[in-house]
This record gives structure tokens, sequence and C-alpha cells, in this order.
């Protein structure tokens, strides 16, 4: 069995911890602008940038996953 | 399918050859891509700012200004009123990553999916970001403030160093990365109609959403320099 293709496919398991956490991000900020629909341009900064981090997460994994491929 | 990521990623990247140090100097594709794209950038502003009046404004003048006032003030406000000096920087490389981005569209690589580019970008940002704040505060208070909130955490200010340009530019380089391998696959797989669809989204959208946030966490690095 090629364990190589394993690791790759473990190094994207990233992606579940980067979708709960756009997720939530998206649930509250959702939350944020049914409570005040004014605040929404600055809500929506703010969502932009942590969805940014979090989806930052799942990308290194994707990095890692075809580094692991093309490495060996 | 790894003959895809082979012709994707294991490519000859040299475009030109120098014929001197063996290899050292050549010149890589993403290199001659981004000229093309800089070279239409400078073009276009050319042809859009020559013979700009006072009194009596042509159309064209009147919309370049409404442009240019509107990205300086999404960048100016990123950056905070300290900071507000390093709007144009910002906008400059929000158009040169978003035009890169959407180079996809007519059929070239884009350059900011080679890791050169994105390095370059981000060891650009990261050395802004410290000149920011020693312009604002000086060399002791510079140094000082690794040591703050408390000294205990001063390893972690330096090492925020070296992760913030890497966390830019692996940004910027997996989701670009990310966009074009699905955008080939699909173009295997189903060659018509649909590409079009879907590169709307992973070309237009993605490329924009991912120059915004390079430029966005630039600016809040700035701004959390120079406070």
């Amino acid at each position: 069995m090629n364990l190589t293709a394993l690791g790759a496919a473990i190094a994207a398991f990233t992606g579940i911890g980067a979708g709960i956490g756009i997720g939530l991000a998206t649930a509250k900020a959702t939350d944020a602008v049914a409570r005040q629909p004014e605040a929404d341009g600055k809500i929506m900064k703010l969502l932009l940038l942590g969805c940014a981090l979090a989806e930052a997460t799942a990308i290194y994994g994707f990095v890692v996953a075809i580094m692991i491929i093309f490495s060996t | 399918m790894k003959e895809l990521f082979n012709e994707l990623l294991k490519e000859d990247k040299a475009f030109i050859h120098v014929p001197y140090g063996n290899g050292l100097f050549d010149l890589y594709k993403s290199v001659v891509v981004s000229w093309i794209v800089i070279g239409i950038l400078i073009l276009l502003i050319l042809f859009l700012t020559h013979g700009f009046k006072v009194h009596n404004i042509s159309k064209r003048q009147a919309a370049v200004e409404s442009f240019v006032l509107w990205i300086r003030g999404v960048t100016g406000g990123m950056l905070g009123e300290e900071g507000v000096r390093y709007q144009d920087y910002m906008a400059t490389v929000l158009i040169f990553i978003c035009a890169c981005n959407m180079v996809g569209l007519f059929g070239a690589t884009p350059p900011t999916m080679d890791l050169t580019v994105t390095v370059a970008l981000s060891l650009m940002s990261i050395i802004l970001v410290e000149a920011a704040g020693l312009r604002k505060k000086g060399l002791g208070k510079w140094f000082k403030g690794f040591a703050q909130p408390m000294p205990v955490i001063a390893p972690m200010n330096i090492l925020e160093l070296a992760i913030r340009p890497l966390s830019l530019c692996m940004r910027l380089f997996g989701n670009i990365l990310g966009a074009t391998v699905i955008m080939e696959l699909i173009k295997h797989v189903m060659p018509v109609i649909f590409p079009a669809l879907l590169s709307v989204y992973f070309d237009i959208f993605d490329g924009a959403i991912q120059a915004y946030v390079f430029v966005f966490l630039t600016s809040l690095y700035i701004k959390e320099a120079v406070e």
C-alpha cells in the first residue's frame, strides 16, 4: 500500500477545523447583523478577516498534502 | 491526476535562459507574466490619466478620480489615522495582486501561484510593517515593543516576525494554487460552458478576496505597529 497517499489524506483533515471555524464565524456574524443591521459594514470586514484566518489552516493542510505527495 | 500536478508544479519554470551563472539568473515564467501584468497596468494608467484638466473635466477623468478616491478610502480605512500615509502603497499592492490573480481568466498561469512572487510580496509587507514601527516609535521604543504587554511573551513577538510573512505568503500561494488546480481538473472533466461559470468564482471572486485579505492583514499589522 502506498502510505504517502494516506499521509496526504490525513493532512487534508485540517479542512474539518476550518469548516467548523468558518461556520461558527458566519453564524455569529448573521446573529450580529440581525441584532444590529446598521453595523453590517464593520461586521462584514471582521467576518472576512476571521474567515481568512480560519481558512488559512485548511490552506496549510492543502499545501502540506501537496508537499507530501511531491517530496516522495 | 499525477500528470496534471506534474504539469502544474514540476514544469520547467525558467522562461528566459541567461547564459551566465549556470542557471542561477534564469528568469522564471511567473516573473515574465508579472512583467506583462505590470506593463498592461502601466499602459492602462497612462491611457486613463493623460490630459487631465482642473476645470471642465471629461467623463474619463471623473471616473478615474472617483475610483482613486474609493480605493484610497478602502485602504485608508483599514490603516487608520496614524498609518494613512501608506495608503497608496497598499492600493498599489491591492491592484497588482488582483490583476495577477485574474490572469487565469486569459489562460495564463497566475504569477501568484509561484512561491517566489508571494514570498517577495510578503517580505515587502513585513519590511514595511517594521519600518513603519521604527519610523513612528524610534529605535529604543521599537525594541521595547517586543516586551509588550509583558516580557514573558517576548519570544512569541520575535517569532511573529517570521510567522507573519510566512502565513501571508502561504495563504496567497495555497489559495491560488488550489483554485488553479480545481479549474484545471474541471477543464479536464467538462471542457464546455461549465468552466466559464466556475471561473467567475475561482478566478474573479477568490482572486479579489485573497488580494483584499493580503492587503487587509498587512494594513492591520501596520496599524498595530504605528499605534
